[in-house]
């Protein structure tokens, strides 16, 4: 999400193949499933110009293509320019203009259903009738894993006892810093808070990526065959069986790490297919992976992610029953009152600042709120009330009046002269924080110390 | 955070303008059905693979009637398993193509009826709006509506102008305009379609004549795929003289000039003491000079106009200059020309006022 912040226009995962060396790339892009995702994932812009170059033959000027570029587009389009380049999709793009050729075979056959790469899975008949679920359960499956994780995330080092994700997910979790662990103990970090109010699709991302740079770190795997893994499942139907066979034992590894976080499913160790759920089918949507389909969890809830009210007077209405989401907003929120189908509170100076300390900014509990807020909120314009809005940013601003610096404070000089020459010395350096010389003191910045020290000792046995 | 899109094809599927478009006579790319369905195939998934949202109907329009040949909101039997193949082009395709020889088979051998391209065209603009207001069906759980996907209408043509389908087209056209989609229009095959061309004008689509034929999959690629969002950003072919005529109501006939009822705005190619439309009379006098307009004694300052060489053997009518004295009334019968650049603009008299 943070990355998304800075540079709306591309995902986290194009950074990510970014930092991927060009034959890891090239390799990936020979795989028909890969292309079509990576499609996907690129900007409209992007998309465009790979579209058009795709079924040309020769290298086309560049100058031809820029005379398309409307004056509106031109930042746009240097930009699309530069990260394809950067994914080795249009290399060398100066004067002459050509996608590369193994990204261009691979992105025509995966349109034209063509090629013998077999990347798109292999299909099979479910091997008996226990255990395949219908696409309803597969959802409700997907919801619970990823639950759990959130659940235990958000009550940990609190009294609350949840249930413990499998002991790779709780690796992941400390491997990407959303929590720490303290003798023993897993504690949230402020990422982990800061983790906990972004949007499902986006925590699911932000997930996904961890474990990709956790992979990445491990010698023994193939990062073509990770990525691969991954671009293979964006593609795949939601409840179809697709077989294992055809899995290399890096991927095989995978298939047992994803059902941990909800993305596929399989009864047993034993099968020899899983099932992909639409965590999985949707991972190259640019949408929650929740908004388009009215999923439910088992006590019938309707698992809606509409659903809080907020008044002029700091008042909270959440028309919930689901333990995560009060305990999301627990984060920030202080109750008072709760009901079989809602929740009753009010942001206060100190629940906000209690969210403040844990690492979570102001700007973040606005977006949670907006995109939490009731259809009924959605009427408004501002949807979250002015004073509530400017409220919870002033008491933001409240925790930046101190603003503190290490250094060290300098003192006692024996005369005037020597107070004078030494914080012109330290002036030179540029660390100088505060000064008051008719005290015949200076403070000056942590960097500066072994300077001045040195400086002060040659000046003493001169 | 980019929007879907919908695409809308309405596909011509004139049997004997294919034919002829697959005759190699006269023509140097010969391009048959057989040949570009695989093509548009091709494009379609393109579309489809764009985004993971992106929706898509196919219209087919068949001579005397029209069918929808695929939609996005409707499920079909998944096609075989393939590792090749992503699965959803495969279904996708293969119902397209089995609707289509369904269709064309159980069609009539004997002569061929008018295409139903007016039938495709408001069966799809139907679809599109329902789309764009999800509340008022049975779903009581409407989504944002900021989050709908921004539709889009392709038409794909091989046949010639229906001068009968005037009234209705305009009408799709005011209905695209108000639904705010752009109509874009492929030519393959014919002489320009007047009326798609003021409908892609009129809506801010883009219609192209396709000159090489074989490159056709090219031009699908590049300048309909990308949606309104792109294409402020990387433009798109348009053309540059569109042909702006009307049909007149009577005849039915594409008109140079034609005569404007001043109530109901019908349009006539000769001066009627009686709109057939609004039922409204037009005075005698009015009528007369009127008829004298179309057949005009010229004044002798005024030199006769040249048309242009291009204009339709049909006896041109001259519209009188401008500058005529206005009657004490608004005359029922005053008409607009309709497209003025084919007439050379009299000599402008300046009123003896402003000397």
């Amino acid at each position: 999400m943070s990355k998304k912040q800075e540079n709306p226009t591309t995902h986290a995962l194009i950074d990510f193949l970014h930092s991927q060396t060009p034959t890891t790339l090239q390799r990936l892009y020979t795989r028909p499933s890969a292309c079509l995702a990576i499609i996907r994932l690129l900007s409209p812009l992007e998309r465009q110009l790979v579209m058009s170059l795709l079924w040309l033959e020769g290298p086309v000027e560049t100058q031809s293509i820029t005379n398309w570029i409307t004056l509106e587009g031109r930042s746009a389009y240097e930009h699309a320019l530069k990260s394809l380049a950067k994914l080795q999709i249009l290399p060398n793009s100066k004067e002459q203009i050509l996608l590369q050729a193994s990204f261009k075979s691979g992105l025509r056959n995966g349109l034209t259903g063509s090629g013998q790469v077999a990347s798109f899975g292999a299909l099979v008949e479910p091997d008996n009738d226990m255990g395949t679920l219908p696409t309803e359960m597969l959802d409700n499956y997907a919801v619970e894993r990823w639950d759990t994780i959130l659940h235990f995330m958000v009550t940990s080092g609190t009294e609350q006892a949840s249930a413990r994700p499998s002991e790779g997910v709780l690796y992941l979790l400390e491997h990407s810093g959303l929590m720490s662990n303290e003798h023993g103990r897993r504690i949230i970090t402020s990422a982990g808070f800061q983790f906990l109010l972004q949007s499902p699709h986006a925590q699911l991302w932000e997930f996904i990526l961890s474990y990709l740079r956790m992979m990445a770190e491990r010698e023994d795997m193939d990062m073509v065959d990770i990525l691969g893994f991954f671009f293979m499942l964006s593609m795949t139907q939601p409840g179809q069986h697709y077989s294992t066979h055809t899995l290399s034992p890096t991927q095989l590894i995978m298939v047992s790490d994803l059902r941990d976080f909800g993305l596929v499913y399989f009864p047993s160790d034993t099968t020899t297919s899983f099932q992909p759920t639409r965590f999985a089918t949707t991972l190259t949507s640019y949408t929650s992976s929740f908004s388009d389909h009215d999923l439910t969890i088992e006590n019938g809830a309707d698992l809606s992610q509409e659903f809080v009210v907020l008044e002029t007077n700091y008042h909270v209405y959440a028309y919930t029953n689901n333990p995560l989401q009060i305990a999301v907003l627990n984060l920030f929120v202080s109750f008072k009152a709760r009901f079989p189908n809602m929740i009753m509170g009010s942001l206060t100076r100190d629940s906000v600042k209690k969210a403040l300390v844990n690492g979570i900014t102001a700007d973040q509990i606005l977006s949670y709120l907006v995109t939490h807020a009731h259809p009924q909120m959605r009427k408004n314009n501002p949807i979250i009330p002015v004073t509530v809005q400017d409220q919870i940013r002033l008491w933001e601003l409240e925790r930046h009046r101190v603003k503190g610096q290490d250094g060290y404070l300098y003192k006692e000089f024996a005369s005037m002269n020597d107070y004078e020459v030494v914080v012109q010395y330290a002036r030179e350096l540029g660390v100088v924080l505060w000064e008051n010389a008719s005290r015949r003191m200076f403070f000056a910045d942590a960097a500066g110390r072994v300077h001045i020290r040195s400086y002060i000792e040659r000046r003493t046995a001169l | 955070m980019e929007n879907a899109s919908h695409l809308s094809v309405i596909l011509d599927l004139s049997p004997s303008q294919w034919y002829q478009s697959s005759q190699t006579s006269g023509d140097k790319h010969p391009l048959s059905l057989a040949h570009f369905l695989p093509q548009l195939f091709v494009f379609l998934n393109a579309h489809l693979a764009s985004q993971h949202e992106n929706t898509l109907t196919v219209f087919g329009a068949f001579p005397g009637k029209s069918s929808m040949l695929y939609s996005s909101n409707e499920t079909y039997i998944q096609a075989d398993a393939d590792s090749n193949t992503f699965q959803p082009f495969k279904t996708m395709n293969s119902v397209i193509a089995q609707r289509l020889n369904e269709e064309l088979e159980s069609l009539p051998e004997d002569a061929e009826a008018p295409i139903a391209l007016v039938g495709a065209l408001t069966k799809s603009l139907c679809t599109i709006n329902r789309r764009s207001h999800p509340s008022d069906t049975l779903n009581a759980t409407s989504p944002n509506p900021s989050k709908l996907p921004t539709p889009r209408l392709l038409v794909i043509s091989v046949s010639p102008d229906l001068s009968a389908s005037y009234i209705p087209i305009m009408n799709s056209i005011f209905c695209a305009q108000k639904l705010k989609l752009s109509i874009d229009v492929c030519k393959i095959f014919g002489p320009d379609n007047v009326f798609l061309q003021q409908a892609a004008h009129l809506t801010g689509g883009s219609y192209i004549s396709i000159d090489r034929r074989d490159s056709i999959l090219q031009y699908l690629m590049t300048t309909f795929l990308s949606p309104p969002a792109v294409r402020r950003l990387m433009a798109v072919p348009t053309e540059d003289r569109i042909d702006l005529r009307a049909a007149c109501f009577c005849h039915k006939q594409i008109v140079d000039i034609g005569f404007i009822c001043s109530i109901c705005l019908s349009i006539f190619c000769k001066p009627t003491p009686v709109c057939s439309t609004c039922r409204v009379k037009f005075p005698i006098k009015t009528l007369q000079r009127l008829k004298e307009a179309v057949n005009p004694v010229l004044p002798p300052n005024i030199p006769a106009p040249k048309l242009p060489a291009e204009a339709p053997p049909a006896t041109p009518r001259v519209m009188p200059p401008f500058s005529m004295p206005h009657p004490g009334f608004m005359p029922a019968g005053l008409f607009t020309p309709k497209k003025m650049s084919k007439i050379p603009k009299p000599a402008p008299r300046v009123p003896p006022g402003m000397k």
